[in-house]
């Protein structure tokens, strides 16, 4: 158990042999130094605290996470583990545990050796090995696996394995690569409920990278989003949710992800602050008006955001001043059982809907048929106001 | 395999293979036959001919092959140049190989095109210029012998372990240094024993290699004091062309009796080895 603490981190790969100078295949900044891989991450993690890493391949989370495990040199900046500063501290003397991936178990030993390996090399007693060995095998129910080499399990047991490895050494802080990307979309599940029932007996510090956003929203204390290197956003899951501080984690957090609308910010007569998308005015809810009212925020052209989950069927037509009327025709219906993803074509918009199609009683919703004409509406408080420059959400 | 219609294989292949058979067994067949005969039935016109009643020598031309050129004394010498030779380039190639996959810089690929060249160059380019300089060096006894075969077999042992090297994922060994490895510690107790396949496939054809070795302990050794079994086999043809054949062939079969066990035994790892690292499993 342990804080840990990065304070403006940068990681740069140099030039490699093959790479000609000012060549470009991903986003992240070229130097003269080399690619910058991250930069600028700063963050404290809390004793206990179960952080995510999340964010699209390529964004720097991994990378993160192994200059955390000490794998990769820091270019810049200062890594604290225990409010002890790790930068040239070798991975061994960090106190912390790894699971990969790719569950990186030695394949000529058994699980038990598997899992004795790191107590071995500390010249631990031979019965204190025994017991802990046997501690970590039954919290994740493999002591019957305990004689198997890894090449004889399944996935989900080769990754209980790799975890239990981490677990036996009892580590300050608990590090983990994507350990469920390996696995079929059933024994994910199974293995995320693992991992929260895990983490609640073990009670350790977590950092766990993923670009699953469910696992990143149902495990993370806090999540931090990461792009091109950059930290775009940190906070809790219904924060980035609820909250997203600018339109890549709008569209990032979320599935189906957010809609986005070009559309006019106004400043109404009485001063309220609306949106207005092609006919339809939307007055922002009084939150948001005085978030906007604090900062001052000038009428203008903005990007407006609206989750699919938040838009709902007009079957009437109404408008009761704070929502408006959107008419547009079905282009597919995507049906997931109890709920149906709707494509609808809107104003040249491409807008997702999601319509619920099961309640408590059974089926609500009728079927929708491709080129249906139909009527969709939300409300001023689901409505989220993006700067067309900067694409920052100009609430914060 | 080429197989007709019904499943049968094709008659062409069957007799193809049954030649090459006989082509490479005959030599061994013939060897072995002879060196149960006495001297004086031993000609180039019966040569195929079972042991007879009168030709039929018994063991006694092991015992001579054993017992009147020092062949314990030359079995030893083989025995140590070969254990010393092969654990020698299991140990330190497949630590090159290591360092050659998981180090990216000019000096890595540098070795590894070496390696590789070493192993188009015929030694008969280098033989006179390596017999000076292992004279110069003190490399001419079979306890030094070793560091020469290590040049050698190099570029073949380096090749094979880097193609395995390269199909072991770097995580287990980033895993082990998590765990409280220090380098070397990561390779004996890690890498090293994933790397079981290969070392026994490189040391079966390494070890057939040195064994049956004849020109290079010839040409560096000193052959009055130092002879290796293939040396020892040279030393029956006597003066004014007299060979005692009978002895000679009971050597050769003595000689070559270990290499057929130790092939036999690693013969299912020799195609894992080679083939290991070439595709992806």
């Amino acid at each position: 158990m342990a804080s840990v603490t990065l304070k403006n981190i940068k990681k740069i790969y140099p030039h490699s042999g093959k790479q000609k100078k000012g060549e470009k295949k991903t986003n992240l900044q070229v130097t003269d130094k080399g690619v910058v891989a991250v930069q600028e991450f700063s963050l404290n993690i809390a004793d206990r605290e179960f952080i995510v890493l999340i964010g699209p391949s390529g964004c720097g989370k991994s990378t993160t996470l192994r200059m955390i495990a000490g794998l990769e040199e820091i270019s810049e900046g200062e890594l604290y583990i225990d409010g002890q500063l790790v930068n040239k501290v070798p991975p061994k003397d960090r106190d912390i545990a790894m699971v990969f991936q790719s569950y990186a178990l030695y394949p000529d030993k058994n699980v038990y050796d598997n899992l004795a390996f790191s107590l071995r090399l500390k010249k631990m007693p031979k019965e204190e090995i025994d017991r802990k060995v046997r501690e970590a095998a039954e919290i994740l129910d493999i002591t019957q696996y305990l004689d198997r080499k890894p090449k004889a399990l399944s996935g989900g047991q080769r990754q209980r394995v790799a975890i239990g490895r981490a677990i036996v050494r009892n580590p300050k802080v608990f590090l983990m690569d994507e350990p469920l990307s390996n696995l079929d979309a059933k024994l994910r599940n199974q293995m995320r409920a693992e991992i929260i029932k895990l983490r609640q007996r073990i009670d350790t510090t977590f950092v766990y990278v993923t670009h699953d956003q469910t696992e990143a929203m149902t495990l993370g204390d806090r999540l931090v989003i990461m792009r091109d290197g950059f930290i775009q956003q940190i906070g809790t899951p219904q924060e980035a949710f609820e909250h997203p501080a600018n339109r890549f984690v709008a569209g990032f957090i979320g599935s189906p992800q957010m809609n986005f609308f070009d559309a006019e910010l106004i400043q109404q007569k009485n001063g309220d602050y609306a949106v207005v998308l092609g006919d339809a005015t939307i007055v922002l809810s009084s939150g948001k008006q005085a978030r906007l009212s604090t900062k001052d925020v000038q009428p203008q052209s903005v990007i407006l955001g609206v989750r699919p989950e938040n838009i709902a069927l007009c079957e009437d037509g109404g408008n009761d001043g704070n929502q408006a009327r959107i008419c547009g025709t079905v282009d597919v219906c995507e049906r997931m059982g109890s709920a149906a993803h709707l494509h609808v074509k809107a104003g040249g918009y491409d807008v997702v809907i999601v319509v619920q199609t099961m309640d408590k009683n059974g089926p609500t919703q009728a079927d929708f048929a491709m080129g249906q004409s139909i009527a969709f509406t939300f409300s001023g408080s689901v409505a989220h106001v993006f700067s067309k420059e900067t694409e920052k959400n100009l609430e914060f | 395999m080429n197989r007709s219609k019904n499943g049968i294989p094709g008659l062409g292949w069957t007799v193809f293979f049954s030649i090459l058979s006989a082509l490479y067994m005959y030599p061994i067949v013939m060897i072995l036959l002879n060196s149960f005969k006495v001297e004086t039935a031993i000609s180039t016109s019966t040569a195929f001919q079972m042991p007879t009643g009168d030709s039929f020598a018994g063991f006694s031309n092991y015992i001579d092959a054993i017992a009147s050129k020092g062949f314990l004394q030359s079995m030893c010498y083989s025995l140590l140049i070969t254990i010393t030779s092969v654990a020698l380039i299991l140990l330190c190639c497949s630590m090159c190989a290591w360092y050659i996959t998981r180090v990216n810089n000019l000096l890595s690929k540098a070795v590894y095109l070496l390696c590789a060249f070493s192993m188009v160059v015929p030694f008969q380019m280098v033989m006179f210029t390596l017999s000076q300089t292992a004279d110069r060096l003190k490399l001419n006894t079979p306890w030094n012998i070793c560091v020469i075969y290590l040049g050698f077999g190099a570029g073949l042992a380096v090749f094979l372990f880097s193609g395995f090297m390269k199909s072991i994922p770097i995580e287990i060994e980033e895993a082990a240094m998590i765990d409280g490895c220090n380098p070397l510690q990561t390779y004996f107790k890690v890498v090293f024993p994933i790397l079981k396949p290969t070392m026994i496939s490189v040391g079966v054809l390494e070890t057939m290699w040195v064994w049956n070795d004849y020109l290079l302990p010839t040409l560096v050794l000193d052959i009055k004091k130092y002879r290796t079994v293939p040396m020892l086999i040279q030393y029956f043809r006597g003066s004014y062309g007299r060979v005692e054949m009978g002895p000679m062939m009971a050597c050769i079969v003595l000689t070559i009796l270990p290499v057929i066990v130790i092939y036999l035994v690693g013969q299912k790892h020799i195609i894992k080895g080679v083939l290991a690292g070439a595709v992806k499993g």
